[in-house]
């Protein structure tokens, strides 16, 4: 107990950082700026994605333009516009599951297009290019997997493309976990006969398929859930939870507030159906063990959600209220501590994951936020903004 | 009958033998002595003579015999020769003898005793009202008989003194006129009249050197004390006639006391008089009411003795006049001893309440003169009303409604009638309009609802004074409508009172309106508008120091409000305080470390070290800000969104101060949009002003910035039509506001210093420590032990440094420079007048259409307000351009501005005020050698103008009913003898040099003239 007491005194004395932790423990900390603000893009930059291995952020902004970060040199390592112009990119992905060198944009003209990253930039052309005919604002969401497979599924996933391309059928999913994570989920809202139609669409990243869609119009012919009276289909998180035994399951959140939980072996019917928001759904991010969520809408409400496999429910966890309403993005941070919210008040908010509790609101942006993402590391996080920046956040960083 | 009236013929003729043989024997006396003796025979035919005291005297012995020797007659000889000497011929012939052959000739001789007994004696025991028609003419004469005129007339007034004053001879006046009834003669009221007029007369006809007691304020005050002894003592035989003769007619006594009185009055004396009479119906007032409140007062006043003298006095007065001045000199001296409600009213009561009911110039006296033209204190205003408009007793101290109101129906009808007419705002004076407006609120308030309903125009003309007091510029004036405007509510509806004023919440209005009584000379109109043109009048001479103030506030305000934003964060980096990189490098690991990064995928982790930073927040940054003028313009158009147009006001000075490129192309539409903005409606409650003064001060940062093309805009808008009366103002002010910015505006000039090149150090410092200069406040160097390495091959030494004062705290960006903070200190400001290059831009196109009448512009009759602003504007314009060359070019257009009759003769004092601020501008702004040689030159614009404003102002200080007025053309007359004297001197060194250049003056220099105004007279220069 004396060495306690001793230490103690002696960590009151290490230093100006320390006599800061004291001060600042006693008043209010003040909230921290970016580490780094990367600036370059000459419109609303929409989306951003960390490379999952090395230390490269994808950001793709209104004007169609591509551009690839060093984040630790904080400079632009390429830029190529990869969509039209006018109609801009919604969306960039990138995961540990289609490849380290691989990045995957989705743009408002229709089209989503995979790029290869070589030494120095992007490859010319894209290696696959899918057109989905699809106009909306919904970002395409690739498969996540509980965090310990995708560690150890890491090495295996590159020669598997072509088993996976060959069949697609649930059975074959449930034998090889590997194989799904390719799959691609997107939800479109085609016009079809006549009637608005607002459905999840499953994609092969590979082969340009479309697997399955959402639900399944031609199952049963009985659709006692109809998406059609819940609008637009404005976010999706396709997951792989390890209850499902490898079948994919797709969280997809409508227009009237409501989301739906697919599982891609009942195309017809979801798991549940849950109402947190009362206005559009913008975003679902879903944590690394699947077994819970985040979801932001146009409301002022945020809700932590939990996800129950064995009995197929989803719950409140915990439900935050805004000041003012407009979560354009979530994120959870990979190691599961923290998540970030992008505001359409140009704030970026940070929330302790578990207890739900806010941390910090980060005010650097002067427009609204678009998208907020994690490093694989959990170190960095990045935010992108309608003022055609990008910042680079450190908090609370993990340990290494 | 008959032996009594041929036996009163005897005695006169004996009297008048008696008297002849007196004046004989004095013509030919040889000594002085035979001069006593022959009026000693006289005398001890009338009066009791104490011989005793008269053979004291040195009479020589021969004479003293023959005096002593005389008869003594028997009382009721004496009485009758008395009353035959007196009453008839006999006393004026020795009474002229007496005074004008004795006096110069003898009395010097006389002995004491002997000028008491035989010369005084005819006189003080003599019938006064005689002696005073023989001494008073006398009190004039000239030296033309060889008289020793001077002797004489000390004698006489000698004489007066000691029969009026000392003898109470106004009194026995008074008396004789009483017993008249059995005395010989009748005395006609024309008669006693005369007397008054002799009485009222001799501090006037006494010679300067004539003694003291017979000065008006001495003389009057002893004569009014005695007639006033008449009610004091009571005296019986007066009285009883008093009393007798109330029912008929006023007696001969109380006719004198009336006529004198009334010639007191005329002589200016009333004050004096008043001084008396009023404490003493105060204390008879104050006895009668304290003695019995219970029964009916009317009959206690009516019955008591004391009451008869005052209830019949005023009626004794026939002259108007004197009853007006003892009115207005009665009410003053009631306020002056604080006479209560109660007290007032039964003193006029009792003096009035007869004369207000038979004669008319009474009653309008005080229903009509003293409520409508003459101005006295509020009080006397109440006991006015209270006494001749609601004619009935008040309760303790308030005014009580009679049952009549007919009276107050008419009184109130009147003075609405004037009170609600536009001349009368514009040329009472304020003290005036104060009475009027009380007058008629306090009429109003004892009126109800359903009586002003039956009268017919009363509302109306309630409403029509309201408003046209509410456009006045006159704060108080504006204070006057919204109180008669809440009596008026009041009274239509007692629950809703109307507040036109912010600052008159109570209930009870304060008639006199903060206005000091006349009694203290002190009229301070406490009007913003003229404190506006006095201060700068008072600063004509000295510019104005803290203007620079308002050129940088914007700025500074901002950078103020940023620095206590950003002031707000710590320096330290917060993370550093978690980030285990830093703890783990210490040797020991810290206990409050976070378990959380060791039980990295432990779901129970505790989350300590997910310490939430601040969280406040607020959405300040979240509003749009305007970063281009074009956005402000676009954010003012739009009055729909009050939120945007806020926003727009607060960025738009310093967007302008900025100076843009483009500033110059938005000039103009900014102009416009922010002439046009709507402050008051948008802003929210309360904060009206805030949003005002940010829009004047964009404009004044516009025409400042970009003064020609913002003066275009401003210029035309002042004359369009689709403003409003307020707009107008707002753009004359605010081009007031930046033209003395202009003038005053500042550059900065960075100050050279030499420094020393080679420093010193001092021997007790080592010499590797660091030199001690530095900024003031800093701490010691102090060596920090290095705790890492034993050796050590640098030592480090710290100190603290204080932070500079108008250092500015940017996040973590720190600048260490000793430069920046001593930069300010280096900088000299030099203020240069950016001014008189616009000049010409502000005031040529403002001056141009001031006397068109065009659809809602009205600049010379209805918005006089704009008037006097804009010459006020024009006045501060010659100010600001002062001993330039500009000055002097456009002194002329402004001086015909001012000249044009409707312009300097305007019925609005506020417009004559900004006239005379304007000409003392213009005589402040012209060089001195400007105009003279204007005179050299000829040029007639000038000196005729400059000699305009010379005679104007002395019109104005001889006729104008505004105080301001008065005093502005005082200094204006002083400004312009000042100007003169500077232009003569000016102009003797012009002849000098033109002697020397031996070029003769040219011949049309007499045409022009300065006069200078003296106390002496004018001095015309040439």
């Amino acid at each position: 107990m004396a060495t306690i007491v001793k230490l103690q005194h002696i960590s009151s004395f290490r230093g100006k950082g320390t006599r800061n932790l004291i001060r600042e423990g006693m008043s209010k900390r003040p909230t921290p700026d970016p580490v780094a603000v990367l600036r370059g893009h000459r419109a609303s930059v929409m989306d951003a994605s960390f490379h999952p291995s090395r230390p490269l952020l994808f950001t793709g902004s209104a004007d169609g333009e591509l551009r690839i970060w060093d984040t630790v040199q904080h400079r632009t390592v390429s830029s190529a516009c990869v969509h039209s112009a006018a109609h801009g990119i919604i969306c960039v992905a990138s995961s540990p599951f289609i490849g380290a060198n691989k990045v995957i944009s989705q743009g408002r003209d229709g089209t989503v297009k995979c790029w290869d990253i070589e030494d120095g930039g992007l490859s010319r052309n894209p290696s696959v290019t899918i057109k989905t005919n699809t106009y909306h604002f919904c970002k395409l969401s690739l498969v996540k997997k509980p965090s310990a497979h995708a560690l150890q599924a890491e090495g295996h996933s590159y020669h598997d493309e072509t088993e996976f391309r060959g069949t697609f059928d649930l059975e074959s999913l449930d034998d090889s976990k590997e194989k799904a994570e390719r799959g691609l989920t997107e939800c479109s809202n085609v016009v079809r006969a006549g009637e608005l139609s607002h459905e999840v669409e499953v994609w092969d990243l590979n082969t340009a398929e479309r697997l399955v869609q959402l639900p399944q119009s031609s199952v049963g012919g009985s659709p006692n859930i109809s998406t059609s009276e819940r609008g637009m289909c404005m976010a999706v998180q396709a997951f792989l939870p390890t209850e499902s035994q490898g079948s994919l399951n797709v969280l997809a959140g409508y227009e009237d507030g409501s989301m739906l939980w697919w599982d891609i072996r009942h195309p017809g019917v979801p798991v549940t159906s849950i109402k947190f928001h009362s206005e559009p759904v913008l975003s679902i991010s879903i944590d690394e063990s699947c077994r819970g969520g985040i979801s932001g809408a146009a409301d002022n409400k945020i809700v932590m959600f939990s996800l129950d496999h064995s009995m197929g429910s989803c719950v409140v966890k915990k439900e935050i209220s805004l000041e003012r309403p407009g979560i354009s993005g979530t994120s959870i941070r990979p190691d599961g501590k923290i998540a970030a919210t992008a505001g359409w008040d140009h704030r970026v908010r940070i929330y302790n994951y578990h207890k739900g509790n806010a941390l910090a609101i980060l005010k650097y942006h002067h427009a609204t936020c678009n998208s907020v993402s994690y490093s694989s590391d959990s170190k960095l996080m990045a935010s992108a903004s309608e003022d055609r920046t990008v910042a680079l956040w450190e908090l609370y960083p993990p340990k290494t | 009958m008959e032996v009594a009236s041929k036996r009163r013929r005897e005695l006169e003729a004996a009297v008048l033998d008696k008297v002849g043989e007196v004046i004989s024997a004095v013509r030919s006396a040889q000594r002085v002595d035979q001069v006593i003796c022959a009026l000693h025979s006289l005398a001890v035919l009338l009066f009791p003579l104490d011989y005793s005291s008269l053979l004291s005297g040195s009479i020589d012995q021969r004479y003293r015999d023959q005096v002593l020797s005389a008869k003594v007659p028997s009382e009721e000889e004496r009485w009758e020769w008395w009353q035959a000497f007196y009453h008839g011929a006999a006393y004026p012939t020795l009474a002229r003898v007496l005074l004008l052959d004795v006096a110069s000739n003898w009395l010097a001789c006389f002995p004491l005793s002997a000028r008491v007994h035989v010369y005084d004696v005819f006189f003080v025991r003599g019938l006064s009202s005689e002696v005073v028609q023989t001494l008073v003419p006398c009190l004039q004469q000239n030296a033309s008989d060889g008289h020793d005129i001077n002797y004489v007339l000390s004698n006489t007034e000698r004489l007066l003194v000691h029969c009026l004053l000392e003898n109470d001879g106004v009194l026995q006046m008074a008396r004789e006129f009483c017993r008249s009834e059995d005395s010989i003669s009748e005395w006609t009221k024309p008669t006693v009249a005369r007397l008054a007029q002799m009485v009222a007369s001799i501090p006037d006809k006494a010679r300067l050197r004539a003694p003291v007691s017979l000065s008006s304020h001495l003389f009057f005050k002893q004569i009014t004390i005695q007639l006033l002894s008449l009610a004091e003592k009571r005296d019986e035989k007066v009285l009883d006639k008093v009393s007798f003769f109330s029912k008929s007619d006023v007696d001969d006594a109380l006719q004198f006391v009336g006529e004198t009185f009334s010639r007191i009055c005329r002589r200016g004396s009333a004050d004096v008089l008043l001084s008396e009479i009023s404490p003493r119906i105060l204390r008879h007032v104050q006895s009668l009411l304290s003695s019995d409140i219970d029964s009916a007062v009317i009959d206690v006043f009516e019955a008591h003795p004391g009451s008869q003298f005052w209830l019949k006095m005023i009626e004794a007065i026939k002259d108007v006049y004197a009853v007006e001045r003892i009115s207005e000199q009665l009410l003053h001296h009631l306020v002056t001893e604080h006479a209560s409600d109660v007290e007032a009213y039964w003193i006029l009561w009792l003096l009035f309440h007869r004369t207000i009911r038979h004669q008319t110039s009474v009653r309008s006296m005080f229903v009509d003169k003293f409520v409508l033209w003459k101005t006295f204190p509020i009080c006397c205003l109440r006991w006015i009303l209270q006494f001749a408009v609601l004619e009935c007793p008040p309760d303790s101290n308030s005014l009580t409604k009679g049952h009549s109101i007919s009276g107050l129906v008419d009184t109130l009808q009147r003075l609405l009638a004037v009170w609600s007419k536009k001349e009368f705002v514009q040329s009472a004076s304020m003290e005036q309009q104060t009475y009027v407006s009380a007058a008629v609120g306090l009429s109003l308030e004892k009126m109800s609802k359903e009586e002003l309903d039956e009268t017919k125009d009363v509302m109306h003309l309630i409403l029509q004074g309201v408003s046209c007091r509410l456009e006045s510029p006159n704060h108080l004036v504006r204070k006057m409508a919204s109180g008669v405007a809440l009596v008026f509510s009041k009274v239509i509806d007692p629950k809703n009172p109307l507040y036109l004023d912010d600052s008159c919440s109570s209930d009870i209005i304060d008639w006199e309106f903060g206005l000091a009584t006349p009694d203290k000379g002190n009229l301070d109109t406490s009007d913003c508008t003229e404190k506006d043109v006095l201060k700068s009048k008072a600063s004509i001479l000295a510019p104005e120091s803290d203007f620079n103030h308002t050129a940088n506030r914007g700025m500074s305000n901002n950078v103020k409000s940023k620095t206590k934003k950003l002031s707000e964060f710590k320096i330290a980096d917060p993370d550093e305080i978690i980030d285990p990189v830093t703890l783990n490098n210490e040797p020991v690991s810290d206990i409050d470390d976070d378990d959380d990064n060791a039980s990295e995928n432990s779901e129970s982790s505790s989350d300590s070290s997910l310490q939430p930073y601040d969280l406040s927040d607020d959405d300040t940054d979240l509003k749009r800000k305007f970063s281009q003028l074009v956005d402000v313009v676009g954010a003012l158009r739009k009055s729909d969104d009050a939120d945007g147009v806020e926003r727009a006001l607060d960025v738009a000075e310093n967007l302008v101060r900025a100076s843009p490129d483009e500033l110059r192309h938005v000039a103009s539409d900014l102009v416009r949009t922010l002439v046009q903005v709507r402050c008051s409606d948008l802003a929210v409650e309360g904060e009206e002003e805030s949003a005002e003064d940010k829009r004047q001060r964009a404009l004044v940062a516009l025409l400042v910035t970009c003064p020609f093309e913002s003066l275009d805009t401003l210029n035309k808008l002042l004359y369009s039509p689709n403003v409003d009366i307020s707009q107008r103002i707002m753009i004359l002010d605010v081009m007031t506001d930046a033209a003395q910015e202009l003038a005053n505006a500042k550059t900065v000039k960075p100050k050279h210093r030499t420094g020393s090149l080679i420093t010193s150090i001092s021997e007790s410092q080592p010499w590797f420590l660091p030199s001690g200069s530095g900024p003031p406040g800093a701490t010691s160097w102090k060596e920090i032990s290095d705790t890492g390495t034993l050796l050590n091959w640098s030592s480090r030494y710290e100190r603290e440094l204080p932070s500079k004062s108008g250092q500015i705290k940017r996040g973590k960006t720190r600048r260490w420079s000793l430069r920046s903070s001593s930069v300010q200190e280096n900088q000299m400001e030099w203020s240069h007048n950016k001014f008189p290059v616009h000049a010409a831009a502000f005031m040529l196109p403002a001056m141009q259409g001031f006397d068109k009448k065009r659809h809602g512009v009205d600049l010379l009759d209805r918005d006089f307000v704009v008037l006097g602003k804009l010459i006020y504007m024009l006045g501060v314009c010659m100010k600001c351009a002062a001993m330039h060359p500009e000055a002097s070019a456009l002194a002329p257009p402004l001086l015909d501005l001012l000249r044009s009759r409707e312009v300097s003769h305007h019925k609005e004092a506020y417009v004559r005020r900004a006239v005379l601020f304007a000409a003392s501008c213009i005589l402040v702004a012209l060089h001195p050698s400007y105009v003279a040689s204007s005179l050299v030159e000829g040029n007639l614009e000038v000196s005729k103008g400059l000699e305009w404003v010379r005679i104007w102002a002395l019109h104005v200080v001889e006729s104008d009913t505004d105080r301001e007025c008065y005093t502005m053309a005082m200094t204006c007359l002083q400004l312009h003898s000042e100007m003169a004297f500077q232009a003569s001197r000016a102009l003797e060194s012009v002849e000098t040099t033109f002697k020397t250049r031996s070029v003769g003056l040219p011949s049309n220099l007499s045409q022009g003239t300065i006069k200078i105004p003296t106390h002496k007279g004018n001095i015309d220069f040439v």
